[in-house]
């Protein structure tokens, strides 16, 4: 009926409706903002789990690992003779595992522990050793800053050679020049043939925040065999971590599979050894997300509910007040249509701001949670539309009984309400 | 000459059974074109009832009533409300402006309901403004006018979509003697231009104004007697 333009009159008439009437209006937001806020908060909180896990394996090199380690057996008493019997995890493992399905291994890094004294001509120090094989650092996410990592050929012969992270670089050769240098793993001297660049990884580029990678940096590798055979005497080449890298991040649960069968037959159905999927670690920890973003929907929109209802009553409340106006419309000539769109249109246009409001205070709401629990804030774009779409379908839903109500006042009674 | 307002038997009855009243008990009313017409009586007579119902704004309980060549009874809302906004200008002892908007879109209002564009709107309203003598007032809420200059304003509003018939219920019945004088003379000037108007008062001296006078008397008219103007 009305023609174009109509509805940015409808829009006018309803902040002048809404500006006259400030403080009942800002009653009517409440539930909305507190609604919204609450939905947005609630799903930053996720959203910032989310961002920072995300960060995380990207900066740890990614999803596509599946990892296999010894596990503890018989912790409750004496192991039994067949316990006993097994050899643990070894590189017989990782070579059946590669074995398994060579075209979905990109790689399979090898990690064996020792503690020893490490001495250099300025430094002696009881350290962490770690005897690793050709793959380990690419797959860590290492690079090298000088000189090398370790061959085949290293790897092989059990060489008497190191890979130092930048700390322990510094450590050992505080005044540099300790390519080609020798230090003592134990009782063994080795040359050091390379040296790591510096791992730095920050959640939040604030200077008390630590460097979560500081321990990758204090890395001293030497090749596993060499731990086995001249530092621990290990004949059967135990290890104490396999790493998987399969590119093909959704391969790697059937894959995981495979290896568990065949594995379980190397120690004769034992279990001890675990794998541990990251991938499927971090697809749980998403579930975990969700579950959680369902239970913040709900308290947002029990909020907005709540405000829904508490909207209603006050502008039925207001409708009385301006049953007489309405009256006077109708008598000029609004019709039934009209008076419903106007009021949806404030209804509306009363839930779109104080949705905005909403999401400012849910924004500063996430920030203090965020703050508060050290986690970098990270909200998404989805949040926000999924918190504003909720209060502007809650909005609406509730702005019906009035907005109808108002629409079927007849003129005549209208005009003679006191 | 053709009537605007033609009604027959137009009953109206509030309430049921026990507590009805009997508002209007079968009105036969006839208004011509251009004729200004003084509906008068006691009250509790059924003039304003009357007034509502050839305004459209409520329904008889029974009889037929044709505005402008046009049946009423058994249209839908939407239609009353169309009629409401073109055919009628309605103007209230309490002048009924919108309390929170300016002068100028008061008299807009009735203009955008029948969905006039915002230019011709904004001219036509000024014009309607300088008709009724308050060009300047454009900007000002009602709250700060005078009792007769939002008489002047409601006036305004009613004549925006050009109708056919001004119905003014006690229009002077707020103002003192010299402003209400003054409006009613504004009133005999529309009607001097063409407008068909209806207008209910107590007040002889009004009524006198008028060219026919209409007596209601219980919901029936009393008698009509043509006026001197
Ligand atoms: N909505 C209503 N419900 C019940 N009774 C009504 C209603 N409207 C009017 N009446 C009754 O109908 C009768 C006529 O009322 P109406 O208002 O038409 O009188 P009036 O002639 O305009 O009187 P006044 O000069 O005092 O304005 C009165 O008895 C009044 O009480
Ligand atoms: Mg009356």
């Amino acid at each position: 009926m009305m023609g174009s333009g109509a509805f940015l009159l409808r829009l006018e008439s309803a902040w002048m409706e809404i500006r006259e009437n400030f403080g009942r209006s800002s009653l009517q937001t409440l539930g909305i903002v507190l609604g919204v806020a609450s939905v947005l908060g609630g799903f930053s909180i996720t959203d910032s789990f989310r961002k920072r896990s995300e960060t995380l394996y990207v900066k740890l090199g990614g999803l596509d690992k599946l990892n296999v380690q010894p596990n503890n057996i018989g912790n409750n008493g004496t192991p039994t003779a067949l316990q006993n019997a097994n050899l643990g995890l070894r590189h017989q493992d990782m070579d059946d595992g590669r074995g398994l399905d060579s075209a979905q291994v990109e790689g399979v890094s090898v990690q064996r522990n020792a503690r020893a004294r490490v001495r250099s001509a300025f430094t002696d120090q009881e350290r962490r050793v770690q005897g690793i094989n050709g793959d380990y650092l690419a797959i860590e996410g290492y690079d090298i800053a000088q000189g090398r990592g370790f061959s085949q050929s290293d790897i092989g012969s059990a060489a008497a050679v190191a890979v130092l992270g930048s700390e322990a670089f510094q450590t050992f050769f505080p005044s540099g020049g300790g390519l080609g240098a020798i230090i003592r793993v134990g009782d063994v001297p080795v040359t050091v043939v390379g040296v790591l660049s510096q791992r730095v990884f920050r959640f939040r580029d604030t200077p008390g925040m630590g460097n979560m990678f500081h321990r990758k940096n204090r890395l001293i590798a030497v090749p596993s065999t060499l731990v086995q055979q001249r530092m621990q005497g290990d004949n059967y080449q135990r290890v104490d971590r396999l790493t998987f890298r399969i590119p093909k991040v959704d391969t790697i649960e059937t894959f995981a599979k495979s290896l568990t069968s065949v594995l379980k037959m190397n120690h004769r159905l034992q279990d001890d050894f675990r794998l541990d999927d990251v991938a499927a670690r971090e697809r749980k920890r998403r579930d975990t997300g969700d579950a959680y973003d369902i239970i913040f929907m709900l308290s947002g929109v029990l909020a907005l509910l709540g405000g829904g209802i508490v909207n209603v009553n006050i502008q039925l409340a207001s409708l009385k007040e301006r049953v007489r106006e309405v009256g006077v419309k109708m008598a000029i000539g609004a019709a039934g249509t009209e008076i419903f769109k106007e009021f949806m249109t404030e209804a509306l246009l009363l839930t779109a701001l104080g949705s905005i409001v909403g999401l400012g205070v849910g924004v500063a709401f996430s920030w203090f949670i965020t703050h508060y629990i050290g986690v970098p804030l990270g909200m998404e774009l989805g949040s926000f539309l999924w918190a504003f779409a909720l209060a502007i379908a809650f909005g609406f839903l509730f702005a019906l009984v009035p907005a109808w109500k108002a629409s079927r006042l007849s003129p005549m009674e209208a005009l003679r309400y006191e | 000459m053709s009537s605007i307002i033609h009604t027959r038997a137009l009953t109206k009855t509030f309430g049921s059974n026990g507590t009805a009243v009997h508002a209007l008990r079968g009105i036969d009313l006839s208004v011509d074109k251009g004729e200004f017409v003084a509906l008068v009586g006691p009250s509790g007579s059924g003039k304003s009832t009357l007034m509502a119902i050839i305004g459209c704004l409520d329904a008889p309980t029974s009889g037929t009533y044709t505005l402008d060549g046009h049946e009423v009874q058994g249209l839908s809302g939407g239609e009353l409300a169309r009629i409401r906004n073109t055919k009628v200008g309605f103007i209230f002892q309490s002048y009924n402006l919108m309390p929170k908007a300016n002068i100028l879109r008061n008299v807009e209002l009735p203009m955008l309901y029948a969905g006039i564009g915002r230019k011709e709107r904004r001219e036509r309203a000024m014009a309607l403004l300088e008709k009724v003598g308050m060009p300047e007032k454009a900007n000002v809420l009602p709250g700060n006018l005078s009792g007769g200059q939002r008489q002047r304003v409601a006036i305004a509003r009613a004549l925006a979509n050009n109708p056919a018939l001004l119905l003014a219920d006690e229009p002077t019945g707020a103002l003192d003697s010299q402003t209400g004088a003054e409006v009613l003379a504004l009133f005999q000037e529309l009607n001097a231009a063409g407008n068909t108007l209806v207008l209910v008062t107590h007040d002889p001296s009004i009524a006198a104004l008028a060219q026919r006078r209409v007596e209601l008397r219980d919901g029936l008219i009393a008698g009509a007697v043509e006026g001197a103007a």
